[in-house]
This record gives structure tokens, C-alpha cells and sequence, in this order.
């Protein structure tokens, strides 16, 4: 026990890999949900 | 519309070259682009530029153009590329937190931006109230949604940060605690929009309870200096070392692209449903069309 935190690269990696997901599903979802909304709406047109 | 897109992509290539580019001139090419700008100068134009360049973005948005999320959308995707791999391979380990500081480079540009997508969520609210436009009642929505997404992640990230810095995934220290309270409030907002079918009174509604849930937004922001919290202060560029800089300039610089692009798409949806719920029932046009 020295005060530092040693190692940590798997925490280090378990965070990038949470947002890139985060980041990847919502954006797919909202890509996803915009071409629906968009397909309804020409339908109706 | 176009000018505006323009204009704020300029404004933002002010941020990028004072914020991140003179610093990869000074530690990488040792060579002076700072334009005789001092350091704190150059982080305060950096960061009112990126502001300015959000307001244009999405106050100049025509919400009928679908090009423009998609490109900030694979510009931030380029910035985040740049930034992590600088923070991964290229900046040193941290004195005392050692590679686990690494987390900071994406949890902090995270909990910026999801305390500003909430800004945008509560400007978009006390306008709606004002003009009762519903193309803000759409901004609203998408900025909150935005921002709570962004408020989950953040918990996320700072969970597994906690863990072998605090040793413990969660505390009930006051930024944590105002923080949880923040994310469940909005998702409360989303809720509500959900249970409401009148697109009037959504829209009153929902704009009522954000200006009530933002008084939160800032109590996150300082709880840490009003209270004795485990969580550390905010750092400015005198507390933090330079060789962490650019990481953490070009993760916040493509984090806040993705949200401005997150927030341009899901007001596009909310759009989409508006148009249809205002519309006249097919049954009324044509009533109208005999009467004429």
C-alpha cells in the first residue's frame, strides 16, 4: 500500500468498451427509429 | 441554413486549432502556433468557440435536413478515434491513479456534455413556453433523451472508475447522489411524454417539469465544492498535466459532436410524430375542402 492505484487496464478497457457500445447502440436506434418515422410518414402522404 | 452549418463548423475549427492543434504543435513538432494567444486565453476561446458552435448547430438546424447529423456524426466518431487512441497508447500513466486515469478521458467530456444536452433540454422548455413552436417542443425532447442516455453513461463509466480508485462501485456521496437523482428525474420527463397523447399539453407539461428537474444541474456541478464529497473537484488546465491535454480536448471535442448530432436525430423523430399528431384528420380535410 503505497497510495497509488496499480494496474487498472482492465478497468481502463471495460470503460472504453461501455461507451463505444453506448455510443454504437443509440446511434444505430436513432438511424433505426428516424428511417420508421420517416417511412410512415411518406405512407401517409 | 446552410450559412449557419458554415458558420458553426468555422466556429468550431477556432476551438479545434486554440484547444487541441497548438498544443500537438507544442508537444509533438515544438513548434509555437499558439499566435502569441496565452494558455488561458486559448482554453477559454477553445471553449466558448465549441459553445458558440453548438448553439449555431442546432438554433440555425433545418429539422427537414437529414445530411447534416450524419456528417458531425463521423466527425465526432474521427475526433473520439483520435482522442482514445492518444489516451490508450500515447499519454502516461497518471502519478498516483496509474492507467486507471485513462477512464477520465471519455468520463469527463461525458458528464460535460450530459449536464449540457440538460442545458439544451431546459433553453429548449422556457422557449417552447414562450412561442409554443413545436420544433422546440422536438428539440426538447431530443436533448433530453440525449442527456439522459448521456447521464447513464456516465454513471457507467464512473462506477468502473470507483471501483479500484474508491473501492467500491457506488458511494451516496453528494455527486453520485445528485447525479442519480438528475437521470431519474429526466427519464421521469421522458415518462411522462410517453403517458400524455395531447401533443398541447405534452408540450406544456414536459417544458414545467424540465425548468423544475434543471434546478438539479447545477446543484451537480458544485455539489463537490459545497459539500465534502469523495468525488474530486473540477480541474482547470493549471491542475492538470499537459500531456493529458490533447486525449481529453479531442474525446470532449467529438463527444460534443456526437451529442449535437444525437440531439439534430432524435428531434428529426419527434418532428416526424408531431407533424402527424397535429395533422387534420383526413375526414376534416376533406369536410373543409367541400366547404370551400
Amino acid at each position: 500500500m503505497n497510495g497509488t492505484v496499480t494496474g487498472g487496464w482492465n478497468f481502463v478497457i471495460a470503460a472504453y468498451s461501455v461507451t463505444a457500445l453506448v455510443f454504437v447502440v443509440y446511434g444505430v436506434t436513432l438511424i433505426t427509429r428516424l428511417r420508421e418515422a420517416r417511412n410512415r410518414a411518406s405512407e401517409e402522404r | 441554413m446552410k450559412r449557419s452549418f458554415a458558420i458553426a463548423f468555422a466556429l468550431l475549427a477556432v476551438g479545434v486549432y486554440f484547444g487541441l492543434i497548438v498544443t500537438a504543435g507544442e508537444q509533438y513538432l515544438h513548434a509555437d502556433l499558439s499566435l502569441g494567444v496565452s494558455v488561458v486565453a486559448r482554453t477559454l476561446i477553445a471553449f466558448l468557440s465549441g459553445l458558440a458552435a453548438v448553439i449555431v448547430f442546432l438554433g440555425g438546424d433545418d429539422i427537414e435536413n437529414y445530411a447534416r447529423p450524419k456528417i458531425l456524426l463521423v466527425t465526432g466518431v474521427l475526433f473520439l478515434l483520435v482522442g482514445s487512441y492518444f489516451g490508450l497508447f500515447v499519454a502516461p500513466p497518471e502519478q498516483f491513479m496509474g492507467d486507471t486515469q485513462r477512464i477520465m478521458y471519455v468520463h469527463v467530456p461525458t458528464a460535460w456534455f450530459a449536464l449540457l444536452a440538460m442545458t439544451i433540454g431546459f433553453v429548449s422548455a422556457v422557449v417552447f413556453l414562450f412561442n409554443s413552436d413545436f420544433v422546440w417542443d422536438a428539440r426538447m425532447e431530443g436533448s433530453i433523451e440525449v442527456g439522459v442516455v448521456f447521464a447513464f453513461l456516465l454513471c457507467c463509466q464512473g462506477a468502473i472508475w470507483a471501483k479500484p480508485t474508491w473501492g467500491v462501485w457506488w458511494d451516496w456521496d453528494p455527486r453520485l447522489t445528485t447525479t442519480a437523482v438528475l437521470l431519474f428525474a429526466f427519464l421521469g420527463i421522458l415518462a411522462l411524454r410517453r403517458f400524455v397523447e395531447d401533443p398541447v399539453k405534452r408540450g406544456i407539461w414536459s417544458s414545467v417539469a424540465t425548468i423544475i428537474a434543471y434546478v438539479d444541474v447545477p446543484i451537480v456541478y458544485f455539489s463537490v465544492k459545497w459539500w465534502n464529497s469523495l468525488h474530486q473537484q473540477q480541474s482547470s488546465p493549471n491542475t492538470v498535466s499537459k500531456p493529458f491535454w490533447i486525449p481529453l480536448r479531442a474525446n470532449a471535442f467529438g463527444i460534443l459532436l456526437l451529442m449535437v448530432a444525437f440531439i439534430m436525430l432524435r428531434a428529426r423523430i419527434s418532428a416526424l410524430r408531431l407533424k402527424h399528431e397535429l395533422a387534420p384528420p383526413p375526414l376534416v380535410e376533406a369536410q373543409l375542402g367541400e366547404a370551400v
